[in-house]
């Protein structure tokens, strides 16, 4: 039997979609044991308006947006088993971890994190792929 | 469930030797996720620059060290990012690459892509447990 | 304790699509394992005569998409059972081009994505990679 296939819709107002139409990613997609979460970048929860900053401010909002996502998927930050980070520069890498090291809790999960040329002048994005938690 | 794998050596905990805010790999689902494997000394965790090849073979015979102490091995591997500071190293990559991967090779993208410490190579991989 | 999942590389039917095996590269075009598909790289190779194509941005990236949609119906799979991509450009420049194509393959439900730019090789405007559901 094949696995299920689900979109976790913009839950609780997270949205990284500038229009009106069907975004072009949904935030997170549920299949077989995992939940696959979009790159995030740094929106405003309510709004979807992009809320630039330094690369610390854009990955704390990130990640309490990321929180958010996982919960509506049925899954939470401790079981996310594999994060990349998308960084406009490395030399923002310790930056971003400082974030970082606060919203996941021990054992974090395998992380790669690398520099590259991101849309919208956003300082980081970071996607994730978490269990889903069975009860 | 979500399990752990520790660094099969010592200098494979980054965690330790850097800061960084991760498990060297997480088995879930019959999965391995890798964090990416970089050019360090297992046994040090000294950082291990070269050329492309030499660091290349480092990451490579890290992440054979890593997935056999999970149970796995490289011709488990499943889908490979490899991160390169350079596409015109592409071929010397191929080269390296091929010798550790020669029994089904998984699928693979190649990411040119800034790499932490300036190194030359990083490989993000998943494999089958 | 549970079973070792087997893993089986996948081929497409088109093998003007298969670049690795016409390139002895050390690489399968996607590996099936348990429940997932994971396609390696797709780029805007002609299915017709395997030539690389040189055009604008947009035909480039609906030569890929459509490429990975072969690719997965070679292997039991469609595009609507992708749950990842993760869409490389070129140039930053081409994210609105990408997205508007890239919505004609993905018109609802769209999968997680994580979009971003990189230098590519061999003068690819694209290059596209999906996780996919099997079956």
């Amino acid at each position: 039997m094949s696995a299920r296939r689900e979109v976790i819709s913009a839950a609780g107002g997270v949205t990284n979609a500038a229009d009106g139409g069907s975004p072009p990613a949904s935030p997170a997609v549920r299949g077989g044991d995992f939940i696959f979460v979009s790159g995030l970048t740094a929106v405003d929860r309510q709004s979807g308006e992009r809320v630039p900053g330094t690369t610390a401010s854009e990955t704390r909002l990130i990640l309490g947006n990321l929180k958010q996502v996982l919960q509506a998927a049925g899954s939470s930050l401790d079981q996310v088993v594999k994060v990349n980070v998308l960084l406009h520069s490395m030399l923002e890498a310790p930056n971003m971890n400082e974030v970082y090291v606060g919203f996941f809790p021990d054992p974090p999960p395998a992380r790669t994190v690398c520099g590259a040329r991101l849309p919208d002048g956003v300082k980081v994005i970071i996607e994730c792929t978490a269990l889903v938690c069975r009860i | 469930m979500r399990e752990v794998i520790p660094a099969p050596l010592p200098g494979l905990d980054l965690r330790r030797h850097y800061g960084h805010h991760q498990s060297p790999a997480i088995r879930a689902g019959g999965l391995i996720f890798c964090s990416g494997m970089l050019p360090i000394d297992p046994q040090t965790g000294e950082r291990r620059h070269g050329t492309l090849t030499s660091e290349a073979h480092i990451v490579l015979g890290n992440l054979k060290l890593l997935l056999e102490s999970a149970g796995s091995s490289l011709d488990r591997l499943v889908q490979v990012h490899a991160l390169i500071y350079d596409s015109i190293e592409y071929d010397v990559l191929n080269r390296v690459y091929r010798q550790y991967v020669a029994n089904g090779p998984p699928a693979r993208t190649v990411w040119t892509a800034q790499i932490e410490a300036g190194f030359k190579i990083e490989l993000d991989a998943i494999a089958a447990a | 304790m549970t079973e070792k999942l087997q893993r089986t590389a996948i081929t497409p039917k088109n093998p003007l699509l298969n670049a690795s095996r016409a390139g002895n590269l050390p690489h399968v075009p996607g590996i099936r394992v348990g429940d997932y598909i994971f396609l390696s790289g797709m780029v805007p190779v002609d299915p017709q005569t395997g030539e690389r194509s040189h055009g604008p941005i947009a035909e480039q990236v609906r030569m890929t998409l459509s490429n990975m949609r072969h690719m997965l119906e070679s292997a039991g799979s469609s595009l609507d059972r992708v749950v990842r991509v993760h869409a490389v450009l070129a140039d930053i420049a081409h994210m609105a081009e990408m997205d508007r194509v890239y919505r004609e393959f993905f018109p609802s439900e769209a999968p997680a994505r994580t979009a971003w730019s990189m230098q590519l090789r061999f003068g690819n405007g694209c290059e596209i990679e999906c996780v996919a559901l099997a079956n």
